[in-house]
């Protein structure tokens, strides 16, 4: 188990038992509008259905009715230096189905950054418009320092 | 994470305390022995509101060997699922961060995570070997085989399990049959190639190092010779000396 490496045939034919599963999922926000008891998830490549549906049973505690799974292509882009081409990693995205009764709406992380962002830019356009009025000011006296003033 | 670490030292501060209670009764147990409410939701591939508009997280330094060697097998199944879940919530997160273009606070938290998971693995490995040997004098763990590979050169096979013995597997016995690993005309002529190639890299080093040694006598013709002849041991310093690249524009010393 520790190494990693599964017996194909074991006497008595046991079901396979993990102990340390390093499966990842990341749940992430669905691209077109979806009903709101489904979930999407990118996972990792070796996951099967089974496995998501116990991985999420088991240790998140979600109840699951379904599991869809897709393999999206990564992208190919040119290198910008070099001009070869690059792809990007294949991803494994799952459709997780909770029960009717059950809604998941993905939260806005940001709400609290985004006002502070207008505060931030609000004092930039301030700091801005105090240097301009300065260059203004000091527009016929050039190499003087800025101390040099009343 | 500090969070992960304070529960986890809870956990453990917990169990010793049940243990000293042990001696008084084990009705005790039942009272004091409590672990954190584990939060069942899906919000927990999310970080916990109040970090959401933080820039700057401060947490904790991974795991190391010496203190999960102390843990019970128990203890370390429970802190792989700890980690497990703050490492999805951490990918999660990052997803989330370079979706929206915004910066992923503190990133090295999910090396962290990894290094103590790792470490995790170490220490169980550690403890399944010990086992093995203990139970049946082998490691226990999957035996590698010194073999020559299809392009003649030396590798380690790590044996993986068959359905059917190797006399009975006819693709992979055939060819080993009729021509051996390195019999075949395109396998020494790649070997050829390959060692013709390693003298040569072998030979400029050689050459490399011998004009380098003449240019430093040249530029440097007092310098410390032992010291030169301990960066450049395989150069003949004595007949570089007596070159004429080593002879710089005085009169020579010898």
């Amino acid at each position: 188990m520790s190494t990693r490496w599964y017996p194909l045939y074991q006497r008595g034919n046991p079901q396979l038992r993990v102990f340390l599963p390093n499966f990842w999922m990341k749940l992430v926000r669905p691209t077109p509008k979806q009903l709101p008891n489904i979930v999407n998830f990118e996972c990792s490549m070796e996951m099967t259905k089974y496995d998501i549906k116990n991985y999420l049973e088991k240790i998140y505690n979600v109840p699951v009715v379904d599991v869809r799974t897709k393999i999206a292509m990564g992208k190919f882009r040119k290198d910008i230096g070099k001009g070869y081409v690059v792809k990007e990693d294949d991803k494994k995205i799952a459709f997780v189905t909770l029960p009717k009764n059950m809604s998941f709406e993905f939260p806005n992380i940001f709400e609290k950054v985004e006002d502070q962002d207008d505060e931030n830019m609000k004092s930039l356009d301030d700091a801005k418009k105090s240097f301009k009025s300065y260059i203004d000011r000091n527009k016929n006296r050039s190499d003087v320092p800025s101390w040099f003033s009343i | 994470m500090n969070k992960i670490f304070n529960k986890i030292l809870r956990c453990s501060v917990v169990l010793n305390k049940s243990q000293n209670v042990y001696r008084m009764g084990p009705v005790a147990i039942k009272n004091n022995f409590h672990t954190t409410s584990a939060k069942c939701d899906l919000m927990e591939f999310f970080d916990t509101k109040k970090n959401w508009s933080e820039s700057n997280i401060r947490v904790g330094r991974a795991w190391k060997l010496d203190e999960l060697r102390i843990k019970s097998n128990s203890d370390l199944h429970k802190l792989w699922y700890v980690l497990l879940k703050e490492r999805n919530m951490l990918f999660t997160m990052e997803q989330e961060c370079n979706a929206k273009v915004r910066l992923f606070p503190n990133p090295e938290r999910i090396d962290k995570v990894q290094e103590s998971m790792e470490n995790i693995e170490k220490v169980v490995r550690e403890r399944n070997i010990a086992y093995y040997k203990l139970e049946t004098g082998e490691t226990g763990e999957r035996p590698v085989e010194d073999v020559v590979n299809l392009i003649g050169l030396q590798e380690k096979y790590e044996k993986k399990e068959y359905a059917i013995p190797r006399f009975l597997n006819s693709r992979w016995v055939k060819p080993y049959l009729e021509n051996g690993y390195t019999n075949s005309y395109a396998i020494k002529k790649f070997l050829r190639l390959y060692k013709e190639k390693q003298y040569n890299e072998k030979r400029k080093a050689r050459n490399r190092d011998y004009n380098h040694v003449q240019q430093l006598l040249k530029r440097f013709p007092d310098m410390d010779m032992e010291l030169l002849k301990a960066e450049y041991p395989n150069v003949d310093i004595e007949k570089a000396k007596r070159t004429k690249k080593a002879r710089g524009n005085y009169m020579p010393k010898y």
